[in-house]
C-alpha cells in the first residue's frame, strides 16, 4: 500500500485537474484538462521529433562541455586550494546569474548553436564543479596518507584515493545538471532564432491561443528533464551500488588553503573579484563581437558614467531597480517561508506534502512562458503574479534543502524532549529547527539568485515594470548598453545578496559553535 | 559494438536533423553566399522569399542564399552589426531610432510593407475600432511597439495615461479570455486565430489613424552596401519576382511550404493563406513590391517626428530599388 501511495496521490490530482479543466473552472477554460493535452499531444506528434533533437542535441552537448570543464575546475580547486579561492568570485558570479538576463548577451555575442550550449553548460558547471570539490577533499586522509608514505604525490592521491571517492559524488551531481542543461538549452532558444527546438515549437505556438498544446509542449520539456534527472540517478546507482541524497550544492567553497600574511589575502581577494571582469573582457576580444554590440568593462562604464546619454541610462536603470529590489526580496522572504513551513510540515504530515510534490515539481520546469496566460488571468498583472511566479522559483530548491536538514537531526537529540513529553510540535521547536539551522541558511543562498530571476520573468511576461520590461524593451531598442548594463548589474545584484547572506551565516553559526551545509 | 555504432549513428543523425534545417544552402559552384535575415518565425510574412528560394530564382541570380529565421526575440538589425546576415527586415522605428541614438549605419533600401499590418485587435463582442475607443482599456502591446502606440495616441488626440498598457507575449488568449480589452499585433494574422478560437474579432490599422510608417522595411549596412551593391540588387530582384508570383494568386504557394518551410511551426496552413491574402493590399504598390515612393517617405517621416524620432530623408536610399 505505501508503494501504491504516490500514484494513488497522482491519480487523484489527475482526476481534479480533469474535471476542473473540463468544466472550466479555472480561468475561463485556460487552464485545459490533462486529456485535452494529452489528445493535442497525440494530433501534434509529428510536429515534435525534429523540436526534441534539437534541444537534446544542445542540451547534450553544453552537458558534456560544461561536466568537462567543471570537473577539471573541481580538480584544480582541490588540488591548489589557493586556486579556489582566486576563482571564487568567478564561482559564485556564475552561481548567481540570472539566466533570463545572460541569454540576450550570449545570442548577440554567439551565433546558431552556441548560445543554447553555452547556456545549458553554464547550468552544469556549478553542481558538477561543487560536487567534485567535495568529493575530492572528503576522501579518506588515512588512505591518502598511505599513498604518501609510498611516496606518492598529489597526483598519485588524486588517482588511487581521492578519485575513487569523488565518483559517487560527481555522478550525484550530474543528476541535477542533466535537468539543468535541458532547461538551459530551451531558454536560449527563446531568444536565438533558428527554426528547431522546444523552445522555438512553444514560440510559435503562442499566437494560436491553444492552451493545449502550450501545455502539451512544456510538459513535454518536463517530462525530458525529468528523464535526465532519473537517467542519471540510475547510473549512479548502478555505479555506487547504493542511494546518496539529493543536494542542490549552495555554497562556493573556500576552505582547506593555508593561512597567509595580510598582503596576500588582499592580493587573493583582488584577483577574485578581478578575475570574472577579466574574462569578460578576454572572451569579447577573442570572439572579435563589433564593439556597438559587446561592451567591455569600460565601454559599459562609458554608457553608464560618461556619454552624453548618460543620465537618462541612469535614470531608466535606477527607476526600474526601485520597482525590482523590493519584489525580489519580499519574494524572496515568502519563498523561504513556504519552504519552510512546507519542510516543517513534512515531519508532521508527511502524505500531505508526499501528494504535493508531482505538483511542485511541474512548476519547476514548466516554462512560465506558456503559463503566463493562466497565471494573468488568475492573479491579475499587479504584485500578487510577480509574487507567485517568484515564490514558485524560489521554493523548491530551498524546501529540498531544507527537509534534507531536519531529516539529519540527530535521533538521540529527538528522544530527549520526547522522553520529557514533548509533542512533535515542541520537539521541532527545541530541537529540529535550530539544529537545522546551516541547511535555513544554505537554502537563504540557494534563493537569491532565482528570487532574481522570478521578479525579471514576471515582469517581462505580466506586468511591464522593472529590470525584466527594461531588458526586454532596450533589445528591441537596439540600446546594446542598456542589455548589458542590466545584465551585469542583475548579476551584481545577485552576488551581493549572496554576499551578505554568507556574512550572516558566518556569524550566526560562528557564535552557536556549528558548520555551514554544503 | 555493433550496438555501439547504432547509437552513434543515431547521435550523429539526430545532430544532422537538429543543425541542417537551421540553414537552407543552395549550395553552387560559383554562387556568391548571401545570408539573409527574417524578421518573424517562419510564416506567411516571408512566402516571397520561399517561392523565390524554391524555385531557385536567387540561384539564377548567382546568389547562394543562406535563409535565417526570426521569431519574437530576435533582434534583426543585431545580425547585420554582428555580421550574420547581409540584408534584414525591420520595423523602421526601431532601426531609425538606433540610427539616430547608437550612430548605427544603417540604410533603409526598400520596404515591404507600404503600409504597416500592426493595428490594435479587439472582440467584436467589446469592439475598439478607434483611438478614442481605447480610453480606460487594457491594451496589451510587445514592449518593443509600445512607442508606436505612444505615437497613435498622440497624433490621435488620445491621453497616454487614459490607456492601460500592459505587455503582451503574442498569446492571443488573454484577449479572447477577455482579460484584456484589446492587443497590438498583426491584423493579417490575428484576427484568423481568434476566430479559430469560435469568437469574432475587429481590428484598425495604426496607420489609419496617422502613424503612417512602412513594415518590414529592408535594411542593410553602409559597409554592405557599399561591398555587395551588385549582390543586393540582385536579391532585391528575385525576391521581387518571388513576390510577385506569390501574389497573382494568394492560394496556392502556402500549401507547397507545408512539409518545408512551415514544418512544425505549430501554425495551419488555412492560417497562412488567411495572411497570405491579408497581406497582398499592404504589399503592391504602383513602383513594384518594395519601392519606397518620396511621398511615403516624407509620411514616414513626419508620423516619426511624433514620437520624437528625428528621421531624416538620408536614412532612406532609393536608389538600389532603381536598379533593379
Amino acid at each position: 500500500m505505501t508503494r501504491l501511495r504516490p500514484l494513488l496521490n497522482l491519480a487523484i490530482i489527475l482526476i481534479v485537474w480533469e474535471i476542473v479543466g473540463q468544466f472550466q473552472l479555472v480561468a475561463s477554460g485556460a487552464l485545459p484538462a490533462p486529456s485535452a493535452v494529452l489528445l493535442r499531444l497525440i494530433t501534434d506528434w509529428s510536429d515534435y521529433p525534429l523540436h526534441i533533437g534539437a534541444t537534446l542535441y544542445g542540451a547534450g552537448v553544453g552537458f558534456v562541455i560544461g561536466n568537462l570543464v567543471a570537473v577539471a575546475a573541481g580538480v584544480l580547486f582541490a588540488l591548489y586550494p589557493v586556486s579556489a579561492r582566486v576563482a571564487r568570485g568567478l564561482n559564485v558570479a556564475i552561481f548567481a546569474l540570472p539566466p533570463i538576463a545572460i541569454s540576450p548577451i550570449l545570442v548577440l555575442t554567439l551565433s546558431d548553436m552556441a548560445p543554447r550550449i553555452v547556456l545549458a553548460a553554464l547550468g552544469c558547471y556549478f553542481v558538477t564543479m561543487t560536487a567534485t570539490v567535495v568529493g575530492l577533499t572528503q576522501a579518506d586522509a588515512r588512505a591518502v596518507d598511505v599513498v604518501r608514505a609510498y611516496g606518492g604525490g598529489k597526483w598519485a592521491a588524486l588517482r588511487f584515493v581521492q578519485w575513487r571517492n569523488a565518483l559517487p559524488t560527481i555522478l550525484s551531481g550530474l543528476r541535477i545538471a542533466a535537468p539543468n542543461a535541458v532547461l538551459g538549452s530551451i531558454l536560449a532558444e527563446f531568444g536565438g532564432g533558428g527554426r528547431w527546438g522546444l523552445g522555438v515549437y512553444l514560440l510559435g505556438s503562442l499566437g494560436r491561443a491553444e492552451p493545449d498544446r502550450l501545455w502539451g509542449i512544456g510538459l513535454v520539456a518536463t517530462a525530458i528533464a525529468a528523464l535526465a534527472y532519473f537517467a542519471f540517478a540510475a547510473l549512479s546507482h548502478f555505479v555506487t551500488r547504493g542511494t546518496q541524497a539529493v543536494t542542490v550544492p549552495s555554497a562556493v567553497l573556500s576552505s582547506g588553503d593555508k593561512p597567509r600574511p595580510a598582503w596576500q589575502q588582499a592580493l587573493i581577494i583582488a584577483a577574485s573579484v578581478a578575475l570574472p571582469f577579466a574574462l569578460w573582457w578576454v572572451l569579447l576580444a577573442l570572439l572579435r563581437v563589433p564593439t556597438m554590440i559587446a561592451k567591455t568593462p569600460p565601454g559599459l562604464f562609458d554608457y553608464l558614467f560618461l556619454l552624453p546619454s548618460a543620465p537618462i541610462a541612469q535614470g531608466k536603470l535606477l527607476a526600474a531597480l526601485a520597482q525590482t529590489l523590493p519584489m525580489t526580496l519580499v519574494g524572496m522572504v515568502c519563498g523561504l517561508a513556504l519552504a519552510f513551513a512546507l519542510a516543517l510540515s513534512s515531519q508532521i504530515w508527511p502524505a500531505i506534502v508526499r501528494a504535493f510534490m508531482p505538483v511542485a515539481l511541474v512548476t519547476q520546469t514548466m516554462p512560465l512562458v506558456a503559463l503566463t496566460p493562466l497565471l494573468v488571468l488568475m492573479l491579475g498583472r499587479g504584485p500578487a503574479v510577480i509574487l507567485w511566479i517568484t515564490i514558485s522559483v524560489t521554493f523548491f530548491p530551498a524546501f529540498v534543502t531544507m527537509a534534507q536538514g531536519l531529516l539529519q537531526v540527530p535521533r538521540a537529540a529527538l528522544d530527549v524532549p520526547k522522553a520529557y513529553g514533548a509533542g512533535i510540535f515542541k520537539q521541532l521547536r527545541l530541537v529540529s529547527v535550530p539544529a537545522s539551522l546551516p541547511y535555513l541558511f544554505a537554502a537563504t543562498r540557494l534563493t537569491v539568485p532565482r528570487a532574481l530571476l522570478g521578479v525579471m520573468i514576471a515582469e517581462w511576461l505580466a506586468t511591464g515594470t522593472g529590470l525584466g520590461n527594461l531588458l526586454n524593451q532596450s533589445r528591441g531598442y537596439l540600446d546594446y548598453g542598456m542589455i548589458w548594463a542590466v545584465a551585469v548589474i542583475s548579476v551584481l545584484i545577485s552576488v551581493m545578496f549572496y554576499q551578505i547572506v554568507v556574512a550572516v551565516e558566518r556569524r550566526t553559526l560562528g557564535r552557536l559553535g556549528m558548520a555551514s551545509a554544503e | 559494438m555493433k550496438l555501439n555504432l547504432n547509437r552513434r549513428n543515431f547521435l550523429a543523425l539526430a545532430a544532422a536533423g537538429a543543425t541542417l534545417p537551421l540553414t537552407t544552402r543552395l549550395a553552387m559552384a560559383q554562387a556568391t553566399p548571401f545570408n539573409f535575415q527574417a524578421s518573424w518565425i517562419n510564416d506567411a510574412e516571408f512566402a516571397g522569399y520561399f517561392l523565390a528560394i524554391d524555385k531557385g530564382y536567387y540561384k539564377d541570380e548567382g546568389l547562394d542564399v543562406t535563409y535565417l529565421s526570426g521569431g519574437p526575440d530576435v533582434i534583426p538589425e543585431s545580425s547585420l552589426i554582428a555580421g550574420k546576415a547581409d540584408l534584414t527586415l525591420t520595423t523602421p522605428d526601431t532601426t531609425i531610432k538606433a540610427i539616430v541614438e547608437q550612430g548605427a549605419p544603417f540604410k533603409i533600401i526598400g520596404a515591404q510593407y507600404q503600409k504597416n499590418p500592426i493595428g490594435i485587435v479587439s472582440l467584436a463582442s467589446n469592439p475598439i475600432k478607434t483611438p478614442q475607443d481605447l480610453v480606460g482599456k487594457t491594451l496589451a502591446v510587445p514592449p518593443v511597439n509600445v512607442i508606436s502606440v505612444e505615437a497613435m495616441l498622440k497624433i490621435s488626440g488620445v491621453d497616454r495615461a487614459a490607456v492601460n498598457i500592459v505587455p503582451y507575449a503574442y498569446d492571443p488568449t488573454p484577449l479572447i479570455k477577455g482579460e484584456i480589452d484589446a492587443s497590438l499585433d498583426f491584423t493579417t494574422n490575428v484576427p484568423f486565430t481568434i476566430q479559430q478560437a469560435g469568437v469574432e474579432a475587429t481590428s484598425f490599422l495604426l496607420y489609419d489613424f496617422g502613424f503612417t510608417i512602412f513594415n518590414d522595411t529592408v535594411v542593410v549596412t553602409t559597409d554592405t552596401l557599399a561591398a555587395k551593391r551588385k549582390e543586393i540588387v540582385s536579391f532585391l530582384r528575385a525576391s521581387r519576382k518571388g513576390w510577385e508570383e506569390n501574389l497573382k494568386d494568394t492560394t496556392v504557394y502556402p500549401p507547397t511550404f507545408a512539409e518545408t518551410w512551415f514544418k512544425g511551426t505549430g501554425r495551419s496552413i488555412e492560417n497562412e493563406v488567411y495572411f497570405n491574402t491579408a497581406q497582398k493590399p499592404l504589399m503592391e504598390a504602383a513602383g513594384g513590391i518594395f519601392s519606397m515612393s518620396e511621398e511615403d517617405i516624407a509620411k514616414n517621416i513626419e508620423a516619426l517626428a511624433a514620437v520624437g524620432i528625428a528621421a531624416t530623408r538620408e536614412m532612406f536610399d532609393t536608389t538600389v530599388l532603381e536598379e533593379i
